[in-house]
């Protein structure tokens, strides 16, 4: 049985539904990565799943059951935005963390204040934005949780601070715990994640492992003599998911057998086909790209020569 | 253990893969000899800042192939029979596929399989000469 079960979520301010009919399951002991342009819905999903906002429909279910208290207690959550007051000390927010958290760590919110350089003494008006992001993030790990859900974890932290949160979440998932994050950097994505899910306009584009996805796609890029080449009966191959021409170049977005859209580039005519893989960043340009439709049939794209 | 792995995640190779593949061709080359032991699945995750469970595919795919074996409780190691085995295999595997690439070019500027025969026949003639043949 998976932990987290989200199902058919949809949630509106107003006129603008920040999120439609999303559902995901994420497995005990993986780690998730929602990936998706700013406005796309990821934050709404987090706080639909922690009870701070109330969904318009759908659910969240924990090992089956939605959440309360003690679920919540088992929960290390970042928020997008900081929710630390200024006029306190670190410190003191440690302190409140250990009052709300039956399971707070005192020795393992020392060990992360060292890991990140932090003052417990300092006020977080005090702090940096990068800083703010790591009293989050000691937060979040000192309470033992079994589910980590971080929105945006490493915002502001430069790159070794970046890292030391990456191997955090790695730690965390080798021992089995659960963790949905999300962030903008494709890379950390690609690292720490296995499965992923790419939300647009409140929807989900797209889902699966990191690696099935690589694996799942090609381009097959064709260069020909003219730019007057046929691209006879190409849309039709079931695995073609995408066409793009410019000038006298030929880019074909390949779902499964890429080996036959080679061969049949070769037969219109191309004089050089090679077969790219693609990685996730392509595969979330490709799949955020309004004029792409990855999931629902070849389209056909002209595009100008600059 | 030896530092031997190195992963690019940005590659579109899917990580795995990556990591079998080096697994494999560390054995090939004696980098990683019969009977020495594999690190641990979170130690690997955590020295690549990888997914854990991506390593530990990585890992199953591995004993399937025969390449390592586990014993539970002491970890993984290379299997001491098998893996000349797969060294070998390996070395085919990559010396077909790019062959395989090889061809496939020469398909696509246009030159017929009697001509592509006679490139790898000249090919061949540099590298194995006749008397070298066998």
């Amino acid at each position: 049985m998976s932990t987290i079960s989200i199902r058919n979520l949809s949630k509106s301010y107003g006129p603008v539904a920040a999120l439609s009919e999303f559902s995901i399951d994420i497995e005990k002991g993986s780690v998730f990565g929602l990936l998706g342009p700013n406005g796309a819905g990821k934050t709404t999903a987090f706080k639909c799943m922690l009870g701070l906002a109330r969904p318009n429909h759908g659910e969240v279910l924990y090992d089956g059951a939605p959440l309360e208290a003690r679920t919540f207690e088992r929960i290390g959550y970042i928020p997008e935005r900081s929710v630390l007051y200024d006029w306190m000390t670190l410190g003191e927010h440690l302190e409140m963390q250990r009052r709300a958290f039956s399971r707070f760590n005192v020795g393992r919110a020392k060990e992360l204040l060292t890991l990140f350089s932090l003052d417990p003494r300092k006020r977080v008006r005090a702090l940096s934005k990068g800083m703010r992001t790591a009293a989050a993030v000691v937060l979040a790990f000192a309470v033992e949780p079994d589910i980590l859900i971080l929105d945006e974890p490493t915002t502001g932290l430069d790159p070794v601070n970046q890292r030391a949160v990456l191997k955090l979440m790695i730690d965390a998932s080798a021992q089995g715990k659960t963790i949905l994050f999300s962030s903008h950097q494709i890379g950390q994505v690609e690292r720490a994640a296995e499965t992923i899910a790419i939300l647009l306009d409140g929807k989900l584009l797209l889902e699966g492992a990191v690696d099935d996805l690589k694996s799942g796609w090609k381009i097959v890029e064709g260069i020909f003599d003219s730019d007057q080449f046929s691209i006879d009966g190409l849309g039709a191959d079931p695995g073609v998911r995408r066409i793009e021409r410019t000038g006298r170049i030929l880019r074909v977005s390949v779902r499964s057998d890429s080996d036959n859209v080679a061969n049949r580039i070769t037969q219109l005519g191309a004089r050089d086909v090679r077969t790219l893989d693609l990685n996730l960043e392509d595969i979330f340009l490709g799949a955020v790209d309004p004029s792409a439709n990855l999931e629902q049939g070849a389209i056909v794209q002209n595009r100008e020569q600059n | 253990m030896p530092s031997v792995f190195t992963v690019d995640p940005r590659s579109g190779v899917p990580i795995y893969l990556q990591l079998i593949d080096q697994v494999k061709r560390s054995v090939a080359v004696g980098a990683l000899a019969p009977g020495e032991q594999l690190p641990t699945v979170k130690q690997l995750a955590l020295d690549l800042t990888i997914n854990p469970n991506t390593v530990a595919r990585a890992y199953r795919e591995l004993e399937r192939d025969e390449v390592i074996e586990t014993a539970p409780g002491r970890g993984s190691f290379v299997r001491a029979n098998g893996a000349t085995g797969t060294a070998n295999k390996t070395r085919d595997d990559v010396a077909a596929q790019a062959l395989s690439i090889a061809v496939r070019q020469a398909k696509s500027l246009g030159l017929s399989r009697l001509e592509v025969a006679a490139l790898i026949e000249t090919t061949l003639e540099r590298w194995f000469p006749k008397e070298e043949a066998q």
